[in-house]
C-alpha cells in the first residue's frame, strides 16, 4: 500500500472517532442498496425452487440482507428471472419490470432466462430475457446451485459498489 | 393383461363402426372413422361389466397424411384399460367433441385445437388455451416451421384482458 493512500485511511480513522465519514453522496446511497436488494420474487419455472430454497435458513440469503422477497414488482429493486421466459409471458415481464421504482437491476437465473437454454429452439419461448428485460448479471446452470444465486447477487454488489470498473469490463472506457 | 370379457365387447363396438382392433402395449387399441366417435365414446362408457367410463387422456396426433384424435379411457370401477384412435382428414380436420360425454374433456381438446388445429363441433369454448391468441399456425403439426430466432426474440404486443 502506498503512503498517501495509507495517511488518508489514517485521516479517516482520525475523523471516524469524531463520528463523522466522509464520502460522495452516490457512494454512500449504494452502499446502502447493494446491502439490502429487495428482489421481486418473478419465479418462472423450476429455478425458482432453487431460488426459494437461497432464502431459506439452510443457505441464508439474509446474512446478506437480501432476503426480503417482495410480490410487488412496486417495493422491489431486483428482479430475478427465474425460470424459462415464454413468449406469452414476455409482455407481462417488461410490465412487471417497468413497474420497478428506479434504480434497478435485473438478473437471469438459469440457462433458460440466459439463452433460452435446452428450449432455445422451441416456438413458444423466448431466447434469451435480455431480449426483452437489460440484465445486469447472467448465472448459468439448469438450475443453478443456491450458492451460485448467492454468487451472482454478490457479483451485482461488486458491480454497484464498482460502476467504474463495470464500465471498464463492458465498454472498455 | 386384457381380459376376455373386454376383447369381446371391443370386438363387437369394431364390428358395428368397421374398425381395427389391434392390442399395443398391453391395451386394446381401436381405430374407427372420426365420423363414429360420439357413437363408439358412448357404448364403450356404457360397455356392460366392463365400463371404460373414465377419460384419462386426450391428444392429437400427426401422422403425416391423416390427423389422429387418441382417447385414452380407463375406469375407477376396475382395471380395464381401452384406449380408441379415430382417424380425420388433414384438410378438414372436424370432429364431434366428447365434451357432452365428459365435462372434463373441455381443456384436453382445447389443447389439441391449440397444437394440432383439430375442429371439435359442440365445444363450448373453442381457443386457444397454450399460445396466445395471435399465434398463426398448429406448431405441433409436422409441416409447421419454427419461426427464426430474431423473429422469436421480438417481444409480442400483450392485448387488454388478455
Amino acid at each position: 500500500m502506498d503512503v498517501k493512500r495509507e495517511m488518508e485511511l489514517r485521516d479517516a480513522e482520525a475523523m471516524e472517532e469524531k463520528n463523522i465519514l466522509l464520502t460522495s453522496i452516490e457512494k454512500f446511497l449504494n452502499w446502502g442498496r447493494v446491502h439490502s436488494f429487495w428482489p421481486n420474487s418473478f419465479g418462472l419455472a423450476c429455478c425458482a425452487i432453487e431460488m426459494a430454497s437461497t432464502g431459506n435458513p439452510r443457505y441464508d440469503l439474509s446474512r446478506f440482507g437480501y432476503e426480503v422477497f417482495q410480490a410487488s414488482p412496486r417495493q422491489a429493486d431486483l428482479m430475478i428471472v427465474a425460470g424459462t421466459l415464454t413468449r406469452k409471458m414476455a409482455p407481462v415481464a417488461r410490465r412487471i419490470y417497468d413497474q420497478m421504482p428506479d434504480p434497478k437491476w435485473a438478473i437471469a437465473m438459469g440457462n433458460c432466462a440466459c439463452s433460452g437454454g435446452p428450449f432455445a429452439d422451441s416456438y413458444a419461448v423466448v431466447p434469451g430475457a435480455d431480449s426483452i428485460i437489460p440484465i445486469d448479471v447472467y448465472i448459468p446452470g439448469c438450475p443453478p446451485r443456491p450458492e451460485s444465486l448467492i454468487f451472482g447477487m454478490l457479483q451485482l454488489k461488486q458491480k454497484i459498489q464498482n460502476p467504474a470498473k463495470a464500465r471498464l469490463i463492458n465498454y472498455g472506457k | 393383461m386384457v381380459s376376455d370379457i373386454l376383447r369381446v365387447r371391443v370386438s363387437e363396438l369394431a364390428a358395428r363402426f368397421n374398425g381395427e382392433v389391434e392390442e399395443n402395449l398391453g391395451e386394446l387399441e381401436l381405430t374407427v372413422d372420426g365420423r363414429y366417435i360420439l357413437e363408439a365414446l358412448t357404448d364403450a362408457k356404457n360397455f356392460a361389466d366392463v365400463p371404460c367410463d373414465f377419460l384419462h387422456d386426450l391428444c392429437g396426433m400427426d401422422l403425416g397424411d391423416y390427423l389422429e384424435v387418441v382417447y385414452q379411457l380407463s375406469s375407477l370401477r376396475g382395471p380395464q384399460r381401452l384406449r380408441i384412435i379415430a382417424r380425420v382428414e388433414r384438410d378438414n380436420p372436424a370432429i364431434n367433441s366428447v365434451t357432452q360425454i365428459w365435462k372434463g374433456s373441455d381443456f384436453l381438446e382445447r389443447e389439441a385445437f391449440d397444437m394440432f388445429g383439430l375442429q371439435f363441433r359442440g365445444h363450448p369454448n373453442l381457443k386457444r388455451i397454450y399460445m396466445w391468441d395471435d399465434f398463426e399456425g398448429y406448431p405441433m403439426r409436422k409441416d409447421y416451421v419454427i419461426e427464426s430466432h430474431e423473429q422469436r426474440a421480438v417481444m409480442r404486443v400483450r392485448k387488454e384482458g388478455e
